[in-house]
């Protein structure tokens, strides 16, 4: 895996982008702005769950709203952070930070996914159990957790 | 007016609270987290809402329903930002004054935007009441988009202007 991190960030194209301060700086821009909209969209959704936000409608109707634009950011930000990753791959491989970091938000993407499969079941309930507010709660800490991981990459590893 | 804002910025980063961030090292990276979840509940929301507008994912609710759902925790992610923005801008405030991304960012491009988002979330909830979406709602949606990723461009811009 060093071998491929090390080729990749090698690669003539992953060069050229990664010293263009333009390029670097659409990625950035682009790695913020999927990241904002992941995260604020699924985190409307868990407070819903939850019973703390958008009374008004039911959980199912927030999420049916909010998804696409959970997997637009989502997109945004892997796409972005693939080629933030790409020009200094071997140094972000060998950060045990970064690593937490990717693991955390497969973590956090997974409880989203289970999210998206059971809010139609629990908006049918005639009151949200009490797990399904469990799985939120954790939904949401989890991605407290991928911004704080995400912050001590540079602050401890010295990458990014 | 540089002077006045410099004295402002050396009292602000010898307040207690700027010293403890500046000397912890834990103490930076919770503030930072603090600054970035706030950050993604007000512009996760709001670019929510101004896509509606524009007419772009689902229609099921109206862009007044939906504004109205997310107002409240649209707002606390505001307030969170802000305070976290605060304390960061604290505890380096003389390295930001004379930065001209930071001058760009919080002297016009943040009170734009927010002037605008409140004209943007009251003419939701007052005219957006059908699926379809007025001229007026989709060009007013359309400038708070761009006002935001200008927000965000002179944010990440600010390292690259940092002469400290």
């Amino acid at each position: 895996m060093l071998h491929f991190c090390e080729w990749l960030e090698k690669n003539p194209w992953i060069v050229a982008i990664d010293s263009s301060i333009l390029i670097s700086l659409i990625f950035e821009i682009l790695h913020y702005s999927g990241f904002f909209l992941l995260v604020g969209s699924t985190a409307i959704v868990d407070l819903r769950v939850m019973g703390l936000a958008a009374r008004s409608r039911t959980p199912a109707e927030v999420a049916n709203q909010l998804f696409p634009w959970m997997w637009t950011g989502l997109s945004m930000a892997v796409f972005s952070g693939f080629f933030m990753f790409a020009g200094d791959a071997a140094d972000f491989y060998q950060a045990i930070t970064f690593r937490v970091k990717i693991l955390v938000v497969l973590v956090a993407l997974a409880f989203g996914l289970i999210v998206r499969r059971q809010v139609p079941r629990w908006s049918e309930l005639p009151s949200i159990p009490v797990g399904a507010k469990l799985v939120a709660l954790l939904s949401l800490l989890l991605w407290i957790g991928a911004i704080l991981i995400s912050v001590e990459v540079p602050a401890i590893s010295g990458v990014g | 007016m540089l002077p006045f804002f410099m004295a402002i910025a050396k009292w602000l980063q010898n307040t207690w609270w700027a010293l403890d961030i500046s000397s912890s090292t834990w103490a930076y990276p919770f503030v930072q987290m603090t600054h970035f979840a706030g950050l993604s509940l007000w512009i996760g929301t709001n670019l929510s809402l101004d896509l509606r507008l524009l007419g772009v994912g689902r229609k099921r609710q109206t862009a007044a329903q939906l504004s109205d759902a997310l107002f409240a925790w649209n707002w606390t992610g505001f307030f969170i930002a802000v305070a976290g923005g605060f304390m960061l801008f604290s505890s380096a405030a003389t390295k930001y004054i004379p930065n001209p991304a930071f001058e760009i960012k919080l002297g016009i491009l943040i009170p734009l935007g927010v002037l605008w988002h409140i004209l943007v979330q009251w003419h939701a909830r007052a005219r957006e009441q059908a699926e379809r979406v007025t001229p007026f709602g989709r060009v007013a949606g359309l400038i708070e988009l761009l006002l935001w990723f200008s927000v965000i461009t002179a944010a990440v811009s600010i390292p690259n202007y940092d002469t400290h």
